[in-house]
């Protein structure tokens, strides 16, 4: 006989072999919380969200932004920021869109794909973030160079000395080297959370879409 | 209205309760895996039953729910890594020591049905549970055709670990 036909009598003979809850058990389930990975990808979402505006807002209050805002940097600084709110709140819509689309109930590769898919929308909004950031400090670096009386004043001595392009390369490497490493942090953190939390998802997803090629 | 909601489902479930323990048994391997993972498709289950409409047994509706929360959604928890396994003999049979009864056999199949992955456990559960192939492709989210095949090459696996 075909071993899973005889594994399939054995099953189905053994219905009384499986616990028995009672009423009050299973009512006392339904009262508890979930602790689903889709629950966890939605409060680390919301969490990136929170993270990336506050740190927007915390740079705008910040002592080098007012200093900013006597440069007449404002037809550069507003644009930047108003495209920032623009693709936060499109990121956002985009991201409950297919939070909502998320069903127990599909079949099991329209699951993963709604989920893969939500979790893909947080990893765009910060893959912005993360070029905006840069944008932005070489933006700032720009106008530094052009409006920092002191700046000025240290390329001008450096220039005089012969020193320019040490003088220009070591604050742009600096820079670039915080960025680099700010950056390697956060792709890190990353790294960990959604290795760990989809490792299993993306492995079954894989394997579901490894039967239907 | 949400009492009798409750009342309905707790209802329900109580009387569906061994799909769950069956896919539990399937996907854990000790005691308190076995209950953190119904605990977690029952709270799946109360979650979506507000949608679910009469016109889907519950009893099918039951297994989409259970497998879905098994393979996709669950997060094995840490405690149930400490505890002791249900079947934590290995069963490294000789072939001078090989008793060929059917006991055997079904103790060895179990247990190479446990060693297979997530996506082959839930074909060999429908299959287990009888249902057809469009039922195991519907839920499954794969073509009739490839849930077949598929099968096929799980058969042969099993044939193989049996008779290496």
């Amino acid at each position: 006989m075909d071993e899973l036909e005889l594994l399939k009598k054995d099953w189905q003979k053994k219905d009384d072999d499986y616990p028995k809850l009672s009423y009050n058990d299973i009512y006392k389930m339904i009262l508890k919380k979930s602790s689903s990975i889709v629950k966890w990808i939605f409060i680390i979402s919301l969490l990136e969200f929170a993270f990336w505006s506050l740190i927007s807002i915390l740079l705008k209050d910040s002592e080098s932004m007012k200093r900013f805002q006597e440069y007449d940097a404002d037809y550069i600084l507003i644009p930047l920021a108003v495209v920032s709110y623009v693709i936060l709140a499109y990121f956002f819509y985009l991201f409950f869109m297919n939070y909502r689309k998320i069903s127990v109930t599909d079949s099991a590769k329209v699951l993963m794909e709604n989920i893969l898919k939500t979790r893909r929308t947080v990893k765009q909004y910060v893959a912005f973030n993360l070029i905006f950031l840069v944008l932005s400090v070489i933006v700032v670096l720009f106008i530094e160079f052009d409006k920092d009386q002191t700046l000025i004043n240290q390329a001008q001595l450096a220039a005089a000395n012969g020193e320019a392009f040490k003088f220009y390369a070591s604050i742009i490497i600096a820079t670039f080297l915080l960025l680099a490493l700010a950056l390697g942090v956060l792709l890190l953190f990353y790294w960990l959370v959604y290795g760990i939390l989809l490792k299993r998802l993306n492995k079954n997803y894989r394997e579901l879409k490894k039967l239907d090629m | 209205m949400t009492k009798d909601l409750e009342h309905n489902f707790v209802e329900l479930l109580e009387k569906h309760q061994n799909i769950v323990h069956k896919v539990c048994r399937l996907y854990t391997n000790n005691y308190d895996a076995h209950n953190d993972l119904f605990q977690e498709i029952t709270i799946q289950l109360w979650k979506a039953y507000p949608k679910f409409r009469g016109d889907a047994k519950f009893s099918t509706w039951m297994y989409r729910v259970g497998l879905n929360t098994a393979i996709t959604l669950y997060r094995k928890s840490k405690r149930t890594i400490n505890t002791q396994e249900f079947d934590n003999v290995k069963f490294k049979i000789s072939a001078e020591e090989y008793d060929d009864t059917e006991e055997q056999q079904l103790k060895l199949l179990y247990k190479a049905v446990h060693e297979l992955n997530d996506i082959e456990k839930a074909l060999v559960f429908l299959y287990l549970e009888d249902k057809n192939y469009k039922e195991i492709s519907e839920t499954l989210g794969i073509s009739e055709v490839n849930a077949r095949v598929k099968m096929n090459r799980i058969k042969t696996k099993l044939k193989t670990i049996l008779n290496p």
